[in-house]
């Protein structure tokens, strides 16, 4: 602006428009984060699935949790069974394995394969992505045994290693 | 009597024509005149005025619906179940209004080709136009029809809804940095449920079809500023004109009813699905999307990328990356078209071949991606439409 045109109404005029422009962009950012809840409904992350002893070799399924246990008699794993690449429930595909030297003795002669039905990703029995978009493994997240019933404890924030086991003695 | 009340409406003469613009809230919609090119019924095929009849025909379905809705997601499913079998009516106007939105989505992708394949986004006429900005606004309102299907087959809380709404935040979560903080927001917490329903259920019935409004009559009036039908500037130097009243009164007529009658006769016969009740513990198998979205569905299948040890989710690149890309280059196509302007309004010219090519070629891709995306089946395998599903493979 040309300072000999600077006069009181006109400073006046500029500062009540910068205040206005202030205001509107305060209240926007009142109204945005208004809608930003500050409490959270959202189901516990840590769960208490069951005792141990309540599941069979191999695996379990929780539907509630979204969530497989996976035990091989005193050794569980707590593995995800959200797929990596958009959220959908991945089931567990069992396939017949057709060995007929039988020289495979381990507990169960299936191989499981995971499978996704939203996009087609496939994962190995142990979590890890086969094929398919997805870009990880299933998570694999901590278990404990919780120290006043002995059931066994998942937190589903807590994402552990692939090879992370719980040894029970 | 009615001579005098109508007469607006049935003009006896040029004079009484031009008045009735004046006189008629409804009719100072039209010009008092209008060229014979942008009345004719090619190559517009009047779709933009389809879309506008399909419009308002949703807001008019959408009210009855809202009645007996519920937005919550322990009695959405069972509201839209009395909807359909208890509410008088309530099947027919539920079809309408799903018959509706999925031709407006049809319609609206129309008249975006006939837009593009006339070259009617860019100006030619020697007065101040800005068809290129109308371009843009038609742009946004294609994304706002489809926005409104979306968060309206959300609605049922069904498990086309739940596994939908899943997978959409998951895609947007999938962007770096911002990504999970717009989910929170679009969703209101972590995991789907009663928050994300209340926000999409707003976003169906106010804050989308609102914008929609407006951006529509803005749309209108840049037509009406810029001159009508897009043409070339040959066709400027002697017009043939006619009064619009009762020209365009007739033919908007005609679209209308039309319209109304295909919409209610689609209605009756094509009756609306709704899965089970939304599960969030079990992914039906295939969960496929509706039709318009399963090319989508299909580049984010395919689209997961590996460079040595660093992995892309699809959902990002297919996601985001690529709908962002081609949305860019749709909405930026006016300023890179540098062909003459005689060719405006011109079908097909021979000096937009290319451009009609890479239109079509990305047309047809589409096309294709939807076609293979019908064809997948349990665990996402592919079957043919005779063959049938083999059964879902057994959980555990």
């Amino acid at each position: 602006m040309n300072p000999e045109a600077r006069t009181r109404r006109s400073v006046l005029s500029t500062l009540a428009a910068a205040a206005g422009l202030a205001g509107l962009a305060a209240q926007s950012g009142i109204l945005v984060r208004s809608c930003v809840p500050n409490v959270n409904y959202d189901k516990p992350s840590t769960v208490k699935v069951g005792l141990p002893e309540s599941f069979a070799d191999g695996l379990t399924f929780l539907p509630e949790h979204r969530l497989f246990i996976v035990r091989d008699s005193k050794v569980f794993r707590a593995v995800s069974a959200v797929c990596t690449h958009l959220g959908c429930t991945v089931h567990a595909d069992i396939q017949q394995v057709s060995d007929a030297t039988g020289s495979d003795t381990r507990p169960h002669s299936q191989v499981q394969q995971f499978a996704c039905p939203c996009h087609g990703s496939r994962y190995r029995a142990d979590g890890t992505n086969l094929s398919g978009p997805a870009p990880r493994p299933l998570a694999a997240y901590r278990l404990w045994l919780s120290p006043d019933d002995g059931r066994l404890v998942v937190d589903m924030m807590d994402e552990v290693d692939r090879r992370f086991v719980l040894t029970l003695p | 009597m009615s001579r005098r009340r109508f007469w607006s409406i049935r003009p006896a003469s040029a004079g009484e024509a031009t008045d009735a613009v004046v006189a008629n809230l409804l009719l100072h919609w039209f010009p008092a005149r209008m060229r014979t090119t942008s009345l004719a019924w090619t190559p517009s095929f009047w779709l933009g005025s389809v879309a506008a009849v399909l419009f308002v025909l949703l807001l008019i379905s959408g009210l009855p619906l809202m009645v007996f809705y519920i937005p919550s997601t322990r009695e959405a499913y069972q509201s839209i179940k009395d909807i359909e079998h208890v509410m008088s009516f309530g099947w027919w106007v539920r079809a309408a209004h799903r018959i509706a939105a999925h031709l407006m989505i049809i319609v609206v992708s129309l008249h975006l080709a006939r837009v593009f394949l006339t070259g009617a986004y860019r100006n030619a006429g020697r007065r101040e136009q800005h068809r290129e900005w109308n371009w843009v606004i038609g742009v946004a309102m294609l994304m706002g029809t489809v926005l409104l299907s979306f968060t309206g087959y959300l609605l049922p809380w069904d498990q086309l809804a739940f596994w939908a709404v899943t997978v959409s935040m998951n895609i947007v979560a999938s962007m770096p940095l911002a990504g999970p903080a717009v989910r929170d927001m679009l969703i209101g917490g972590r995991e789907v449920g009663q928050t994300a329903l209340m926000r999409f259920y707003l976003l169906h019935i106010v804050v989308v079809p609102i914008a929609m409004a407006v951006l529509f009559a803005y749309h209108m009036w840049r037509v009406r500023k810029d001159g009508g039908l897009a043409r070339g500037d040959a066709a400027d130097d002697a017009p043939e004109v006619l009064a619009a009243i009762p020209a365009a009164v007739r033919r908007v007529a005609v679209v209308t009813l039309g319209v109304w009658l295909l919409v209610t006769v689609l209605a009756i016969m094509i009756p609306s699905p709704l899965l089970e009740a939304a599960n969030p513990q079990a992914t039906p198998n295939p969960a496929k999307a509706p039709w318009y979205f399963l090319w989508l569905q299909e580049i984010v299948t395919d689209t997961t990328v590996r460079i040595g040890s660093v992995v892309i989710n699809g959902a990002f690149l297919g996601g985001v990356v690529l709908p962002a890309g081609l949305l860019a280059l749709l909405t930026l196509w006016p300023w890179l078209d540098r062909s003459p302007a005689a060719t405006v309004g011109v079908t097909l010219p021979r000096e937009r071949r290319a451009q009609v090519l890479v239109f079509v070629a990305i047309a047809v891709v589409i096309i294709a991606l939807t076609a293979v995306g019908l064809l997948r089946g349990p665990s996402w395998h592919f079957y043919w439409p005779w063959q049938e599903w083999a059964a879902a493979p057994s959980r555990f």
